[in-house]
C-alpha cells in the first residue's frame, strides 16, 4: 500500500530541462543506431506502445475517470486530463471529420523539443513520434484501436504541433466477459 | 553594431566565427585570435577573483584606432569575443555586458540541442539569427 500513498493526483515536480535532454539523448541514440529515420520513427512508436500499455493502467488509477461513451468525451479526457499530467499542457482539440471518428490535437508548445534543432540530413525524423505511440498503446489497452500520427510539427517549420488521431474500430475480444 | 561575433572553444579554436563587412573577414579573423592571448592573460591575472566573484565579462580587451574588443570567458572556459565598432559611442559597457548575456543564453541553447555534438562548430539557424540580430541593431 506505500506505492499507492505517494502516487497522489497531484502531478510532483520535475525538471523540464532534465526530461527534454533525457528524450533528446533517447533519439540521437536511436539515429546513431538505426540506418535511416524511418527506423527511428518505428523505433520510437514501438517504444511509446510499450510505454501506453503500461501508462494507462497509472493514469486510470490516478484520474478517476470514468468510461467514455463516445470518442468525443475520450478525446477530451486525452487532452485535458491526460497530456495535462504528464506532459503539463493542455493541447486543443479541432478539425472534427463529420462522421466523428478523427481529430487533431493541436500542441501550442511541445515540452520534448525545447531546445532541438532538426539537423538537414534528419528531415524525414519525426521527433516526437513517441508520443503518438503512447496514445496508441493507452487506447488500445481500453478496447480502443486507433491511428496517430503528426501531422505538422514545429520541427519542420510549421507554426503548431498537431497530431492525428483517427479512430479504427472498438476491440470487441478484449472486452472482459460479464461486461455489456 | 557588434561587427565580428567569434565562441572560441576551450582549446582556443574557433566554434563559431561570423564578421558583418565579407571583404574584411581575415582581418577581423585575426583580431579574434590576437585577442585571444589577452583573454588568456586577464584570466590567469584575475583568475582567482573572477572565481571567487563568478565574474565571467572580461571587459575591453584592447582598443584599436577604429574597433573595440571585448571578452568574456564562461566557467567553461569558452571564450566570447566581440568586436565593435569604436565610433559607437553610445554603447556603454552595460549595453556589452548584456549583449554577452544574450550571446552566453543562446550558447547555452544549442548545447542543449541533443543533434549538437560538443566541440563541432555551430551551425544552428537560432544561434545564427540571435547573432544577425546583434550586428543589424542600430543604436
Amino acid at each position: 500500500m506505500s506505492r499507492q500513498a505517494n502516487r497522489g493526483t497531484e502531478s510532483k515536480k520535475m525538471s523540464s530541462e532534465l526530461f527534454t535532454l533525457t528524450y533528446g539523448a533517447l533519439v540521437t541514440q536511436l539515429c546513431k543506431d538505426y540506418e535511416n529515420d524511418e527506423d527511428v520513427n518505428k523505433q520510437l512508436d514501438k517504444m511509446g506502445y510499450n510505454i501506453g500499455v503500461r501508462l494507462i493502467e497509472d493514469f486510470l488509477a490516478r484520474s478517476n475517470v470514468g468510461r467514455c461513451h463516445d470518442f468525443r468525451e475520450t478525446a477530451d479526457v486525452i487532452a485535458k486530463v491526460a497530456f495535462k499530467m504528464y506532459l503539463g499542457i493542455t493541447p486543443s482539440i479541432t478539425n472534427w471529420s463529420p462522421a466523428g471518428d478523427e481529430f487533431s490535437l493541436i500542441l501550442e508548445n511541445n515540452p520534448l523539443v525545447d531546445f532541438v534543432e532538426l539537423p538537414d540530413n534528419h528531415s524525414s525524423l519525426i521527433y516526437s513520434n513517441l508520443l503518438c505511440g503512447v496514445l496508441r498503446g493507452a487506447l488500445e489497452m481500453v478496447q480502443m484501436a486507433v491511428e496517430a500520427k503528426f501531422v505538422q510539427d514545429t520541427l519542420k517549420g510549421d507554426s503548431v504541433t498537431e497530431i492525428r488521431m483517427r479512430f479504427i474500430r472498438r476491440i470487441e475480444d478484449n472486452l472482459p466477459a460479464g461486461e455489456e | 553594431m557588434a561587427v565580428c561575433v567569434a565562441v572560441i572553444a576551450k582549446e582556443n579554436y574557433p566554434l563559431y566565427i561570423r564578421s558583418t563587412p565579407m571583404e574584411n573577414e581575415l582581418k577581423f579573423h585575426y583580431m579574434v585570435h590576437t585577442s585571444l592571448d589577452v583573454v588568456d592573460e586577464k584570466i590567469s591575472a584575475m583568475g582567482k577573483a573572477l572565481v571567487d566573484q563568478r565574474e565571467l565579462y572580461l571587459g575591453l580587451l584592447y582598443p584599436t584606432e577604429d574597433y573595440k574588443v571585448y571578452g568574456y570567458v564562461t566557467n567553461s572556459k569558452v571564450k566570447f569575443v566581440m568586436v565593435v565598432d569604436s565610433s559607437n559611442t553610445a554603447l556603454r559597457d552595460n549595453e556589452i555586458r548584456s549583449m554577452f548575456r544574450k550571446l552566453h543564453n543562446s550558447y547555452t541553447d544549442v548545447m542543449c540541442n541533443p543533434f549538437y555534438n560538443p566541440g563541432d562548430r555551430i551551425q544552428s539557424r537560432a544561434f545564427d539569427n540571435m547573432v544577425t540580430s546583434m550586428m543589424i541593431q542600430v543604436c
